[in-house]
């Protein structure tokens, strides 16, 4: 052992090995994926840009005013206005501050009738901290803007039926929750378009 | 007239001589990010042309329309004059190197020394622009790197005088040609422990990891020349290159056999003969400047206590056996 140790410390045995360990990396394969070029793959599950979910029947978001996802957030970024007539809760306004989310995607979990996502977008940096302060409106356009980039008929989240929870215990709503049809609004997109020729 | 004509080819040869080193400078750093980036599983440069190749231009444009910025409390004159005094000293060591048989801007009988003297001053360009800068860490880089210069310079020499015993020579050509006179054709082979030591001060005179103590990106953010932006920066840059090559040229010479190789390989394959020695030279300095690269890729930096032992314990005192043990051979057989 003695003499083994002085061998490798002549030799220097351990430089050596270090030394073919990088050359044997040299001739493998670069991990690297050149980004704006190529893309890679988005799992299920992943936690992007939020939405309102714009109901494919009403054309309006399904959000019922309840105020469970401004309890649970823990970053206290979305913000609830409200009014109520007779019979029925209106939501005049909803706001999340995005540039002060953590992703943590409680806000979907707890959501009794699914109104709330976070989509699979994920470039939307912008200049403006403004900007980063969805709205409503915005909500609901950045749905569209992810919907006319979804590939198949139909969306679901994996964050609307919570996972490790007693299915028993979800709310009705939430157990009933079937994939969403995706409909294109070309509207919207018109609209798009105008925003950026101006 | 005939001064005349000497001085027009010199100028003529030299100017030549400053454009391949200068597209050998360039793409060096292209090397050294490929090879990084592919050692440590990344692609290094890739936008600009097909593989980034053209990425080294991109870079002189970038840093050549840099603003230039002089500190207000630096040493003006001393400030402007260091990167010069580095880069002349790196650029002046290549008028003795041969590349091929006679190919040389000055085949001077000292070459060696020549070449190891003119190394040493570019050490005063690191001093100069780390006391001008008047910034801590510039000056705490300069000062290691006055230190290890000394230390190493001297492991560097001595390395060096195996060679010069068994060429019986200083002159670089004459270096080349006595390697072609033994079978093996290259004094690596009885000169191994000199080449080991020449290796280790090598990579120590270069200021490349795992020595690069004046520069230290983690510690001193670029040693000495932290002060400095734009062309002047470039320069740095340049002149560390141009003494990487110049090492490497060095050990191919006096080392690898320069543009020959070994007699024994000829004899066995002789079409190797027909091949331009310029190809194995550079095959042989790039081989070199692959190592620099690879050690860089490889280990960390040594502590600045651990650099002086290595210099002055172990490589000052291998290099005085080489040269009793070659002196014995030498005088004996
Ligand atoms: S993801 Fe988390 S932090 Fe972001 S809005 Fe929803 S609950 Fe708040
Ligand atoms: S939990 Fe859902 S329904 Fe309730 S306020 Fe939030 S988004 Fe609206």
């Amino acid at each position: 052992m003695k003499l083994r140790e002085i061998i490798n410390k002549i030799f220097l045995i351990e430089i050596f090995k270090g030394l073919f360990l990088t050359l044997r990396m040299l001739f493998s394969k670069p991990v690297t994926i050149q980004y704006p070029f190529q893309r890679r793959k988005i799992y299920p599950g992943f936690r992007g840009r939020h939405a309102l979910v714009r109901d494919p029947f009403t054309g309006d978001g399904k959000c019922i005013g309840c105020m469970r996802c401004t309890t649970v957030c823990p970053s206290r970024c979305i913000y609830i206005k409200r009014e109520k007539t007779e019979n029925k809760m209106i939501v005049t306004d909803y706001v999340i501050d995005a540039s002060r989310c953590i992703f943590c995607a409680y806000c979907v979990e707890a959501c009794p009738v699914c109104a709330l996502v976070l989509t699979e977008d994920f470039e939307y940096s912008d200049y403006m901290r403004k900007n980063l302060i969805f709205n409503k409106e915005q909500l609901l356009k950045n749905w569209d803007e992810f919907a006319s980039k979804w590939p198949h008929d139909v969306y679901f989240n994996k964050f609307w039926q919570p996972p490790g929870i007693d299915p028993s215990r979800w709310p009705k709503t939430k157990r009933e929750q079937k994939p969403i049809p995706i409909k294109r609004f070309i509207e919207i997109k018109k609209e798009e378009s105008d925003e950026s020729s101006r | 007239m005939k001064t005349l004509y000497i001085i027009l080819v010199a100028t003529l040869k030299t100017l030549i001589y400053f454009g391949i080193l200068m597209l050998h400078v360039a793409y060096a750093t292209y090397a050294e990010r490929k090879v990084i980036g592919h050692i440590q599983l990344r692609l290094g440069p890739m936008v600009v042309g097909p593989h980034g190749l053209l990425q080294p231009i991109a870079d002189v444009v970038k840093l050549i329309f840099k603003e230039d910025i002089i500190p207000i409390k630096v040493d003006k004159a001393i400030f402007r004059i260091a990167p010069l005094i580095s880069l002349s000293a790196a650029l002046s060591t290549f008028a003795v190197i041969p590349v091929n048989k006679n190919w040389v801007i000055a085949d001077i009988n000292v070459g060696l020394l020549y070449v190891i003297g003119i190394a040493g001053i570019g050490t005063y360009g690191i001093i100069f622009s780390g006391w001008s800068s008047n910034s801590k860490y510039a000056f705490l880089g300069s000062l290691r790197s006055a230190a290890q210069m000394i230390s190493y310079e001297v492991a560097l020499g001595l390395s060096l005088v195996g060679v010069i015993l068994m060429a019986e020579s200083f002159n670089l050509t004459e270096i080349v040609n006595k390697q072609g006179e033994y079978w093996y054709g290259m004094f690596l082979f009885p000169q191994i422990i000199g080449y080991f030591v020449f290796v280790v001060a090598m990579l120590a005179e270069t200021n490349r990891l795992p020595f690069d103590l004046p520069e230290a990106e983690t510690e001193l953010v670029a040693g000495y020349f932290v002060e400095y932006s734009g062309i002047r920066f470039s320069l740095f840059y340049l002149a560390e290159y141009l003494a990487m090559f110049c090492m490497s040229a060095l050990a191919t010479i006096c080392f690898w056999g320069g543009w020959t190789i070994p007699p024994v390989l000829i004899k066995a394959l002789p079409v190797l003969g027909f091949v331009p020695g310029i190809v194995w030279f550079l095959l042989k300095v790039y081989f070199h400047i692959f190592l620099f690269l690879w050690l860089r890729g490889t280990l960390p930096r040594y502590r600045y206590d651990q650099l002086m032992a290595i210099g002055w314990k172990v490589l000052i005192p291998l290099a005085l056996f080489n040269i009793v043990i070659t002196s014995i051979f030498k005088y004996y057989l």
